[in-house]
């Protein structure tokens, strides 16, 4: 249909010109065929990830074109490899993703959420109301919504690490994971509050508001703190189980310590850390060089040089005292050779090679070193210090901890979470689950308010928008309405997900909540409504302020097209 | 489909006897007298109704699907027709019109389009009477002049007192992106726009407003930022933070400059002398970087990669060295700063350095940026825009960017007409006035250009949902009774005071879109015979493709 009445304009252009009025009602009907085109297209997009949704949700198996399993409960995920090819299909996927970039949790409500808003839109624009009327009555909707979540949040500190844990909890419980929630919420906590630093003093309201221009930046962040989760580094390493998951503090190099088949050295207690840009190899110009060799003598004095030349290099990094050297990779020249790891085990210094230039800053930010480009500046100040440093098994595979880092005051930390599992699929799921829990951490932290979850909070604004829609006149009581009611679809659906009577429940739940039970949900366990701020079924507002947000605008923006147009 | 090609369709014949001799080349083909025409307007027509629907401050979006799969949402009518495919030529008169408009004014792409389309719809109507096409365009060129001179009267100048004006430039912006996406944020988006274009103090060269979409947010956490925002990172271990910085913009080599003589190559004959080369090309990078610093920046700029041991001699002199800035980046930045791109560092005194107050690492959303301010430039400025997906932001920069173009025109030619449809009532009422002076035939196509005018509020109602008939009826009853101020009112449905409400658009904008479409729909009509050369030949290895 789409690329029927898409075509081009010359396919248009050949449409034979009747009169004005017989082109007009044509072109009504053709825009609103579009529109219900992209809502079913977009509809049957929510309605695939609608069983994954809750607690007792069920996950997805896909199979990529190359053949690859993925099993994941993540929404962002399910969709981001569903290759979705209809336009509007695909700004339910974008939705999805802007909900994991915002908030990094509910990317499945998010999409549900949508799908249920163009349901009832289906039935609204049926009875002849204005697209238009239909968007500008949403608005007005999700506003007065963002105001009843508000008003039934209260807000945590962060020294409450008890509540934190429930919020991430909250989270994992949806997932492949949650049997080990318990395990996994905690660190989640603990890595975030780790590398919270103080807001920097440049990107302050303040300064701008004195230039008089423009409003405050970013005002949906109003903490003191900012967690950038690029300094929480996850790594994955199969074998074991879940439960080996830890939190390393300091750093965990995937790499393994290069020894070059002599007894290299793998442990170093009290290390000083130095990291190469440079190799240690026989030199390379950049200007193509050859070495003639004349006679035998010459062969052998140019062996003796190059021994020379590495032992050089060797002794001056053991005069630095530096006896742990991490070295970056190269793609030149040979980075280490079989010559300098021989000399480097001898001065007992260990070696970890095949560093990323990507991972340079990382790493510097995590030990407190910087980067050594030439064998000159290698300088005992430019060297991190580390209690240990050893090579780790970690069943067939190895990796290398530093731990015990001295930092100077003030810096940013890091640290790195050892994600295990027993096999990929899992392992991949793991760090997903992982990373969403970070971020209802993070947004904690950048926003203290908690509110219940287990679909009390849709329920409640349903029921505030049904009784605030009473008040209004119009289109616009109408269309609030239809909006209340198609908030249900997440009760709904979690208790349809959970095997419960969906109708029996939603029913109730709306009994409490107009009774005033603002914290009343379903609790999956007992398949039953109870109070969600006691069973400790928490979530952070910003997650589901910014999906009902951002869900009503992308509904808002697929109401308002009306053509679908093939171009170059 | 208009029996295409009289003259073509024969190249193809054995010469006969009746044949009448081919005078173009095979392939080409020619469309004569009614059928030109018809060809025409057709086309035309085609393009207007396309576009039509997103008119209006409750007009429609369009997807735009390309062949590689991308989606682009949008309401801007110059965006829909340059990117759709066109075989007909009278449709691409439209199509650059349109694309005129943009570049002129920025805004009233749709209109434009939208009036020579009514315009032309009128024309078929008494073309179809047998009125020769001379003189539909003479009554046309009547009508236009009254028109104008109507427009021109009713201007409103403020231009002299401040805050009038800013009001003015408000509700030229408000007015503006009423239409758009950012319609839900308006009353931000005006003002940021609006002081963005203060900023540039009549110069319309909007290469100082930076816009920088980063998706995240809704669009109601965009603001305005003095000063210049660079998508980069700084070395590792530089100071996140410098003051009264001196910045040196380059674009050089960092890795060690190369012989550049077709396979050079050294020949040695021991390994301590290719060290001693390696050595020696070091201290050349070494060098080079001495002859930076000695310029006394302490920023510094490379718009391509700068290498480790280059970085950590610039670390350790406690420059900031940030690599890979994209070309955009650079030529904007020395705008900015007022510095000047180098290449070669040998005389430091001939080399402008830029300077602003403070560089500073910081964070919008997820990603770390490098922010400027207090540029030596004060017109730099940055609109950053957050919103919740990709396309949302793209259509916001659109938008956005019309906004600011209008606006930047406005500041120079600072009169303003009302809109919501009142500009064109008047216009059509000066119009009507006009016809019943002149003699001749063309007064019907005077009548003709009244109702063309009119047409444009029609559609605005018609895109809202409302009666337009009803509406349009009342807004000329109202303009003849002489409240030139009545206009549509779209909120509520009803003819109301634009000048109340506050719906202003620039003088330049009407002005342009008015001469635009009048000659293009001038030219339309005056076509008698539309020849297409034979395409191309291609020279294509596979015949059968």
């Amino acid at each position: 249909m789409a690329q029927a009445n898409g075509g081009s304009a010359s396919t248009a252009a050949a449409a034979p010109a009747t009169g004005a009025s017989g082109r007009q009602a044509g072109a009504s009907e053709k825009s609103k065929d579009v529109r219900l085109n992209n809502i079913t297209a977009a509809k049957a997009v929510a309605d695939a990830v609608r069983t994954s949704l809750g607690p007792r949700g069920m996950d997805k198996m896909m199979q990529t074109a190359s053949g690859d399993v993925l099993i994941t409960n993540d929404g962002a995920t399910i969709l981001a490899k569903m290759t979705v090819e209809h336009p509007a299909a695909k700004m339910l996927v974008q939705l999805s993703q802007a909900q994991d970039s915002v908030a990094g949790d509910g990317t499945t409500s998010v999409v549900v959420l949508a799908g249920a808003l163009l349901q009832v839109c289906t039935g609204l624009l049926a009875k002849g109301i204005h697209p238009t009327s239909i968007s500008d009555a949403f608005a007005t909707a999700s506003r007065l919504a963002d105001d009843v979540l508000k008003g039934m949040s209260f807000s945590v500190e962060l020294e409450d690490r008890e509540t934190l844990i429930k919020a991430a909890s909250t989270s994992l419980n949806s997932k492949v994971v949650s049997q080990y929630a318990g395990l996994l919420a905690p660190m989640a906590v603990d890595a975030v509050l780790a590398v919270a630093v103080p807001r920097p003093p440049t990107s302050s309201a303040a300064e701008i508001g004195v230039n008089g221009v423009g409003s405050t930046p970013g005002t949906s962040i109003d903490g003191d703190l900012v967690v950038d989760l690029n300094n929480v580094r996850t790594v994955k390493k199969l074998g074991g189980t879940i439960d080996d998951t830890c939190l390393v503090d300091g750093l965990l190099l995937t790499q393994r310590a290069a020894t070059g088949g002599s007894a290299g050295v793998r442990r170093v207690a009290n290390a000083k850390v130095a990291l190469l840009q440079f190799c240690l190899s026989p030199p390379k110009t950049d200007v193509e060089n050859s070495v003639v060799v004349q006679d035998y003598a010459a062969m052998d004095r140019i062996l003796r040089e190059e021994r020379q030349y590495i032992l050089g290099l060797c002794k001056k990094i053991k005069a630095s005292g530096a006896n742990v050297l991490l070295i970056q990779k190269s793609i030149l020249r040979d980075a280490v050779t079989e010559l300098s790891l021989h000399f480097l085990a001898k001065l007992k210094i260990m070696v970890v090679t095949d560093i990323e230039r990507g991972e340079v800053e990382f790493v510097c930010k995590s030990l407190g070193c910087l980067p050594v480009a030439s064998i000159d500046q290698l300088k005992a100040d430019k060297l991190g210090k580390v209690d240990l440093v050893e090579e780790i098994s970690l069943g067939s595979d190895k990796a290398v901890r530093l731990s015990g880092v001295t930092l100077p005051a003030g810096v940013p930390r890091t640290v790195s979470l050892l994600v295990r599992g027993s096999n990929n699929l899992m392992l991949d799921e793991a760090e997903r689950s992982l990373h969403d829990a970070l971020c209802v951490v993070r947004s904690l932290v950048h926003r203290r308010f908690l509110i219940p979850g287990g679909g009390a909070p849709e329920t409640q604004v349903s029921v505030a928008l049904a009784k605030a829609s009473k008040a209004m006149s119009g289109m616009q009581a109408y269309c609030v309405k239809a909006y209340a009611e198609a908030l249900e679809v997440v009760p709904f659906t979690l208790s349809e997900n959970a095997g419960l009577n969906p109708i029996e429940i939603v029913t109730e739940l709306r009994r409490r909540h107009a009774a005033g039970e603002t914290t009343a949900g379903i609790n999956v366990r007992k398949g039953a409504v109870t109070d969600m701020a006691e069973e400790n079924v928490l979530m952070p507002l910003l997650v589901i302020s910014s999906a009902l947000g951002l869900a009503t605008e992308s509904v808002r923006m697929i109401l308002k097209i009306d053509d679908i147009v093939m171009v170059r | 489909m208009f029996g295409g090609g009289g003259g073509g369709a024969a190249g193809g014949m054995p010469f006969g006897m009746n044949v009448v001799p081919s005078v173009l080349q095979q392939g080409a083909s020619e469309d004569r007298g009614e059928g030109a025409r018809m060809n025409a307007f057709v086309g035309a027509l085609a393009v207007t109704d396309l576009v039509k629907t997103t008119l209006g401050p409750k007009g429609m979006d369009k997807i735009l699907q390309s062949t590689g799969g991308d989606v682009q949402v949008t309401n801007d009518g110059a965006t829909i027709l340059k990117s759709i495919h066109i075989d007909n030529a009278a449709a691409k008169v439209l199509v650059d019109i349109s694309k005129t408009q943009d570049d002129e004014v920025g805004d009233g792409t749709t209109s434009v389009c939208c009036l020579a389309g009514e315009l032309l719809r009128e024309a078929e109507k008494l073309l179809d009477l047998k009125m020769h096409p001379q003189t539909v365009v003479s009554g046309y060129r009547l009508a236009a002049t009254a028109a104008a001179k109507a427009l021109e009267a009713a201007a409103v100048d403020h231009g002299t007192d401040v805050d009038a004006f800013r009001v003015d430039l408000l509700n030229i912006a408000r007015t503006t992106l009423s239409s758009k996406v950012l319609s839900q944020a308006k009353e931000l988006f005006a003002k940021i726009s609006v002081d963005a274009v203060l900023r540039l103090k009549g110069s319309t060269n909007l290469d100082h407003v930076q816009i920088i979409k980063k998706a995240g947010g809704s669009l109601a956490d965009s603001w305005l930022e003095p000063g210049f925002i660079l998508e980069k990172k700084l070395g590792v271990g530089q100071p996140k933070r410098i003051e009264n910085a001196n910045i040196l913009i380059a674009n050089t080599a960092m890795d060690t400059d190369k012989v550049k003589i077709y396979a050079s190559r050294v020949r040695v004959d021991s390994l301590t002398r290719v060290a001693a080369i390696e050595q020696a090309e070091a201290e050349k990078m070494t060098a080079k970087v001495n002859k930076i610093l000695a310029h006394g920046c302490n920023v510094f700029i490379n718009r391509q990669l700068i290498y480790n041991r280059p970085e950590q001699a610039f670390t350790a002199a406690g420059v900031m060295a940030i690599e890979h800035a994209d070309f955009d980046g650079v030529e904007r930045l020395a705008l900015v700063t007022g510095g000047e791109i180098v290449s070669t560092f040998d005389d430091p005194s001939a080399v402008s350095l830029g300077h602003c107050d403070v560089v500073s690492e910081d964070m919008i959303g997820e990603d770390a940026v490098i922010r400027f301010s207090g540029c030596k430039s004060g017109a730099a400025c940055t609109i950053v825009l957050r919103g919740a997906t990709g396309q949302l932001l793209d259509e916001a920069e659109r938008s956005l960017h019309d906004a600011l173009c209008v606006l930047s025109q406005t500041a120079v030619d600072t009169r303003t007409v009302l809109g919501g449809g009142a500009a064109e009532a008047l216009m059509a009422r000066a119009v009507d006035e006009l016809a019943p002076t002149v003699a001749g035939k063309a007064s019907l196509a005077v009548e003709a250009f009244a109702r063309a005018l009119r047409a444009l509020p029609a559609i605005i109602a018609d895109n809202a949902g409302y009666d337009s008939a009803e509406l349009v009826a009342q807004l000329r009853a109202a303009h003849a009774a002489g409240d030139a101020e009545a206009g549509l009112d779209m909120n509520r449905g009803t003819i109301g005071n634009v000048r109340a409400l506050g719906i202003t658009e620039s003088f330049k904008l009407k002005r342009q879109m008015l001469s635009s479409a009048v000659e293009a729909a001038e030219m339309i009509i005056r076509v008698d015979d539309i020849i297409k050369a034979a395409p191309r030949a291609r020279d294509n290895p596979h015949p059968h493709m």
